[in-house]
Order: structure tokens, then C-alpha cells, then sequence
């Protein structure tokens, strides 16, 4: 007999799926900054060391989601690119979990 | 009715498509996969059924409606395994009780079939209800509503074996179900 479970609010994830939500969670620091974030208020928001952070925020700006401006103390932004994806995610993320799905 | 149930199936298949393109979430291909599949069986039976209408019932084509019965059985009982599979996966708890639920997909009665289906959209329609008791979001209400009236629906169908009333009853809560994925599509697409 099957029986009903709830889902579980976290669960493990693959290499690109833990990449993928550390990017999303860099990018929802900012967004929650008034996108306009500094590195250590997204170290501690996104939970991650020095290192890992440098490495993702470089690669967030290959991507062209996000932007670095200021010369001696650094100041990130979400991009237009970065800001219609963060949009698209909420709606992923509101469809996901209008099924019981998390994302 | 069954025409209008299969575009909004195809427009919750696309929407997770389209959510799936976006972030390779296979949970949301598994939901992809469920609604095509809903959505293909119910234009199958609706343009099997529209065949043997314009045909005036005649002998030669009343065949068909039982062809399009059957196809649209066996894509909605493979689209609720699908779902209950996603659901299963997310619990971790899978491998015993999809074994278990394998076996009584091979009937082919219509009676038995339609059992088939409440059972299997009464799994799905807890487990959205439970999924409502732990997010409390309108849009969990609306796909609970929706598996909840697909499941009525369906008892509907199987009581129309014994009473004819039931069946334009079976129709309307099916429509009704398919409504409520529509409004969820609507609000999640209209969300900033």
C-alpha cells in the first residue's frame, strides 16, 4: 500500500544542480540588496567561503548576469540578463512548488 | 470538454518544458512528460469521439471511440506512474512502492481501468493535499483542487457503468480539474 509523503524541504543535489543553486543564491543576495551588493554581504548570505566566492562570482560574470563596478571597494549588480533570469526562476520556482516540487 | 482539458494539459506540459529548459530540474521533466502525455490521450479520445459523431454513430466507426478510450487510458495511468514516480523520487522512499503499483497497470476493462485511475490520482491528489498543508500557497490549493476533481471525475466515470447521468457529471469535474491547472498557469505567469 502507498501512502503519502511530504516532500522534503531539502535534498541532495548533483555537481551542476549545487553550482546552479549556489549561482541562484549569489544572484538572490543581491537581488535582496537592492541590487547593489558588496563581497562580504554575499559571502555570508550565500554561505560560502572566500575562495568559492571569488570563483562564482567570476564565472556570474562570464555569464553576463551580474556586474562588478568600483575600483578599491567592490560593488556587485545583477545585469538586465541577470534580473529577467531571477524573474523566470520565481515563476520556475512558484510552478515547481505549486506541484510540491522544490527547486 | 475533453478538447478544451487537452490544451490546458499541453499548456501545464509546456510550461514545465519550458521550466525544465530553464534550469534541468528533472522533477520538472517527469511533470513535462505527465501532461504531454495527458494532454496527446485526450486529444486522441476527443478526435476519436468527434470521428464516430460526424459519422452519425455508424457501425463501421463506433470502433474507434473504444480505440481512443483505451489509448487515452493507457497515457493517463503512464502520466499518474510518471508523477507518483517524481513524487516517490523526492521522498526517497520509491523503489518498494512503485514496484507495488506496476502490476495493476495490465487491465484492460473499462470498469477496472477507471479504478485504476482513481487510485492513482487519489495517491496524487494526497499527496498535492499534503503538499498544500506544508506550503499553505494558493497555487499548491489550486493543483490539489485540480488532482482532487480528476479523481471525483473519474469515480464519476466508473459509476457511469451503472448510470448514464453520470457521465456528462464525469465531464464537468474533469473540465473543472483542468480549470484549476489553468488558473495556476495564470497566476504563476502573471507573478513579478
Amino acid at each position: 500500500m502507498m501512502t503519502a509523503q511530504p516532500v522534503p524541504q531539502t535534498k541532495p543535489t548533483t555537481k551542476y544542480r549545487s553550482q546552479f543553486r549556489i549561482y541562484v543564491d549569489i544572484m538572490k543576495v543581491i537581488q535582496r540588496e537592492q541590487n547593489e551588493a558588496k563581497p562580504t554581504r554575499i559571502l555570508y548570505g550565500a554561505n560560502l567561503s572566500h575562495d568559492r566566492l571569488i570563483k562564482y562570482l567570476s564565472e556570474l560574470k562570464a555569464l553576463d548576469v551580474i556586474q562588478e563596478t568600483g575600483s578599491e571597494e567592490k560593488v556587485y549588480h545583477l545585469t538586465q540578463k541577470g534580473i529577467e533570469f531571477m524573474n523566470n526562476f520565481r515563476k520556475v520556482e512558484m510552478f515547481a512548488e505549486a506541484f510540491g516540487f522544490k527547486i | 470538454m475533453e478538447f478544451i482539458a487537452f490544451v490546458i494539459a499541453m499548456a501545464v506540459g509546456f510550461q514545465a518544458r519550458k521550466s525544465y529548459t530553464l534550469i534541468r530540474e528533472r522533477t520538472l521533466l517527469y511533470l513535462s512528460t505527465c501532461f504531454i502525455l495527458i494532454g496527446a490521450g485526450l486529444l486522441v479520445e476527443s478526435l476519436a469521439d468527434l470521428t464516430v459523431l460526424l459519422n452519425r454513430f455508424h457501425r463501421g466507426f463506433l470502433f474507434l471511440s473504444g480505440v481512443g478510450y483505451t489509448i487515452d487510458f493507457f497515457a493517463q495511468a503512464l502520466a499518474y506512474c510518471i508523477l507518483i514516480f517524481a513524487y516517490l523520487k523526492q521522498t526517497r522512499a520509491w523503489s518498494s512502492q512503485l514496484t507495488a503499483a506496476i502490476p495493476i497497470l495490465f487491465f484492460e476493462h473499462n470498469a477496472f481501468s477507471e479504478l485504476i485511475l482513481v487510485f492513482l490520482l487519489a495517491y496524487i491528489a494526497a499527496q498535492t493535499a499534503i503538499n498544500y498543508s506544508v506550503s499553505k500557497t494558493t497555487n499548491s490549493l489550486l493543483v490539489f483542487g485540480a488532482f482532487a476533481s480528476l479523481a471525483i471525475a473519474h469515480v464519476l466515470f466508473l459509476f457511469f457503468t451503472i448510470e448514464p447521468i453520470f457521465f456528462p457529471l464525469a465531464h464537468i469535474a474533469q473540465l473543472f480539474g483542468f480549470l484549476l491547472l489553468l488558473q495556476m498557469l495564470l497566476r504563476v505567469n502573471k507573478a513579478q
